[in-house]
């Protein structure tokens, strides 16, 4: 599943680091170094996975998601620093794919672009499988049975949905409002504190150690996301 | 787990007064005169006019104490009371002997001349409070400068010492010298990080950001951190003792900063097991996070003042100067102390909050099963 990738970053020394480190991976590279370059890049070369850096010279990097969905679906993965939640939470709202906090290492980079590229190959296919496995955990949705470690586990029909939201694109981050969205319809704000209070109870019932998670994660300030394996990319 | 003693105090920046409402303090004149003319009236038989002027005169002197307005209030009262309670023909405003109107002069002068030089008082305090301030700031700016060019300088070096062998070698460097190389750089990347991130958020916070405040529930906050020290812990132990139902109103962001400084800090200066606790005791919130390592260096109470650290390890020391800030930023406090069983104990306090119902009466435990 090799692609190519557009990065879109104006600073010529990470466009220089990730260029080495995706052609080290196999994959062909393309550069933007801002939203008017980033827009014709990707309507040219039609990219098959985006590096997005939201701060560019001539605009937000917002700018470009919002120019580029819902037309295309080409994967987005965002570059941003710690400290920014809201930015990342927008730039998800807004149709981007997934996140990477600045700095990061190439094995985290290189983890996220094979979620994006599957999960574009997947919404391609359209089809989706009745189980779906990740890690331990099993989902049979038509009989809406989960185990976890082979064992079953009883979960309220809205502990059932947000798993099942998470599992449908593992290794993805969901924003507190995507997912509401995906189990309620609606988006009301107000709804996320009943989310974290439900997300909570599902950890019980399905991580051994609801405190030390091996699966369903929480990313501080922007949201949940379920690990396809037990160890995270070190980002080494 | 209550601490042997040694208590570090974490309330050392000096405040202001806070703004007087217009009102306040003009309680005191009435009372004051009030006062006077009690004993005055029940002493009548014993004091000669000249005592009750004098008594009037400490009650003016009180009232000064607190300000002109007040000083002018009470005055004003003396004199009334004064003049019709004592002054003959008694219990009526009338004035019978013009040289009391000179004494009523002279209560106005003296509530004058004592508020004036009390205001007077008051603002040289004040001013060299500022400048105590003032110099304090200075003194903590530039330690903070050389304590910062430092610690990003050093890794720096590190970084560009390691990165020029690697590009410069020409081939004879086993392929372990060159991992050992690469692992430094990495190391060392991440250390910089550690400072940067720190500062911002310490500047953040000490500049009067508002934390963006969440209903999060503890053992969720505690995951959040535990996850992103899953490379630093490797394999140290963590004992967790966190209350399920226990819902925080937090900014998670910040407090998982708060967290992960802390048992960084236990890594760092202390020894594994480390234990995270987070309980409601009545009407506040304790999280507490310990090491059973040696517990805490004798100068204890300067443990979260910038760019101090305890022993040798790495570290600028602005780890516990982020915790102290975010802690103070949700209204809490923060003490440490050795653990009665060895080791150190850093414990937070936070005001409890209600959380919305939404969280409680429809929670989980409200829905019938699948």
């Amino acid at each position: 599943m090799i692609g190519s990738v557009l990065i879109v970053d104006d600073d010529p020394n990470v466009r220089r680091f990730l260029r080495a480190a995706l052609a080290g991976h196999g994959h062909t590279v393309s550069e933007a170094a801002s939203v008017a370059e980033a827009l014709h890049e990707i309507a040219q070369q039609v990219p098959a996975v985006v590096l997005l850096d939201l701060g560019l010279p001539d605009g937000d990097g917002l700018a470009v998601l919002h120019a580029i969905r819902p037309d295309s679906r080409v994967p987005v993965i965002v570059l941003s620093a710690r400290g920014h939640e809201g930015d990342k939470i927008a730039a998800l709202d807004a149709g981007a794919d997934d996140y990477l906090t600045k700095p990061f290492g190439t094995g985290e980079l290189m983890a996220r672009i094979r979620v994006a590229l599957r999960h574009a190959t997947a919404l391609g296919a359209g089809d989706e499988p009745d189980v779906l496995d990740v890690g331990t955990i099993r989902i049979d949705q038509p009989r809406h049975e989960v185990t976890v470690e082979g064992r079953a586990v009883r979960l309220t029909p809205i502990e059932f949905k947000i798993l099942v939201a998470l599992a449908r694109q593992p290794g993805r981050v969901f924003t507190h409002r995507q997912l509401v969205h995906a189990v309620w319809g609606t988006s009301a704000a107000d709804q996320s504190h009943t989310l974290r209070v439900h997300v909570a109870a599902l950890r019980r019932k399905i991580e051994r150690d609801p405190a030390r998670p091996r699966w369903l994660v929480t990313e501080a300030g922007v949201g949940y996301r379920l690990r396809e394996s037990a160890n995270a990319p070190d980002g080494d | 787990m209550q601490g042997s003693g040694r208590h570090a105090s974490l309330y050392d920046s000096v405040r202001e007064p806070a703004d007087r409402s217009p009102l306040r303090g003009y309680g005191w004149p009435i009372i004051a005169v009030g006062v006077a003319t009690a004993i005055g009236l029940s002493a009548f038989a014993y004091m000669s006019t000249a005592d009750i002027t004098m008594l009037y005169l400490i009650a003016i002197m009180v009232a000064s104490l607190i300000g002109r307005g007040p000083a002018l209030l009470a005055a004003s009262l003396a004199v009334a009371a004064f003049d019709f309670c004592f002054i003959p023909p008694r219990f009526t405003f009338a004035v019978n002997d013009a040289r009391y109107l000179l004494t009523f002069a002279m209560m106005f002068a003296s509530g004058l001349v004592i508020s004036t030089l009390a205001v007077r008082l008051r603002r040289q305090e004040l001013r060299a409070r500022n400048e105590e301030l003032r110099a304090r700031t200075e003194e903590l700016r530039s330690s903070l400068l050389s304590a910062v060019s430092h610690d990003l300088r050093t890794p720096l070096a590190v970084i560009t010492g390691a990165a020029t062998t690697l590009r410069d070698d020409a081939g004879h460097m086993t392929p372990a010298a060159r991992e050992e190389l690469l692992s430094t750089i990495v190391d060392d990347a991440r250390r910089l990080e550690r400072v940067l991130s720190n500062l911002l958020q310490l500047t953040r916070v000490e500049t009067g950001l508002v934390p963006a405040r969440e209903w999060v529930p503890a053992d969720e906050m505690v995951g959040a951190a535990l996850t992103r020290l899953e490379g630093a812990l490797r394999d140290r132990r963590v004992d967790l003792d966190i209350d399920p139902e226990l819902i925080l109103w937090i900014d998670p962001v910040l407090f998982e900063q708060v967290l992960i400084n802390l048992v960084e800090n236990a890594i760092k200066h202390g020894a594994p097991p480390f234990l995270i606790r987070a309980h409601r005791q009545d009407d506040h919130i304790e999280i507490g996070v310990g090491d059973r390592g040696p517990g805490l260096p004798p100068d204890a109470c300067r443990l979260f003042e910038r760019f101090v650290r305890a022993s040798s390890a790495p570290g600028v020391g602005l780890g516990l100067a982020v915790v102290r800030a975010v802690v103070l930023a949700h209204g809490g406090t923060i003490t440490a102390e050795n653990a009665a069983a060895g080791g150190a104990w850093f414990r937070i306090c936070l005001p409890a909050a209600t959380p919305p119902v939404t969280m409680t009466a429809q929670g989980p435990g409200a829905e019938a099963a699948a």
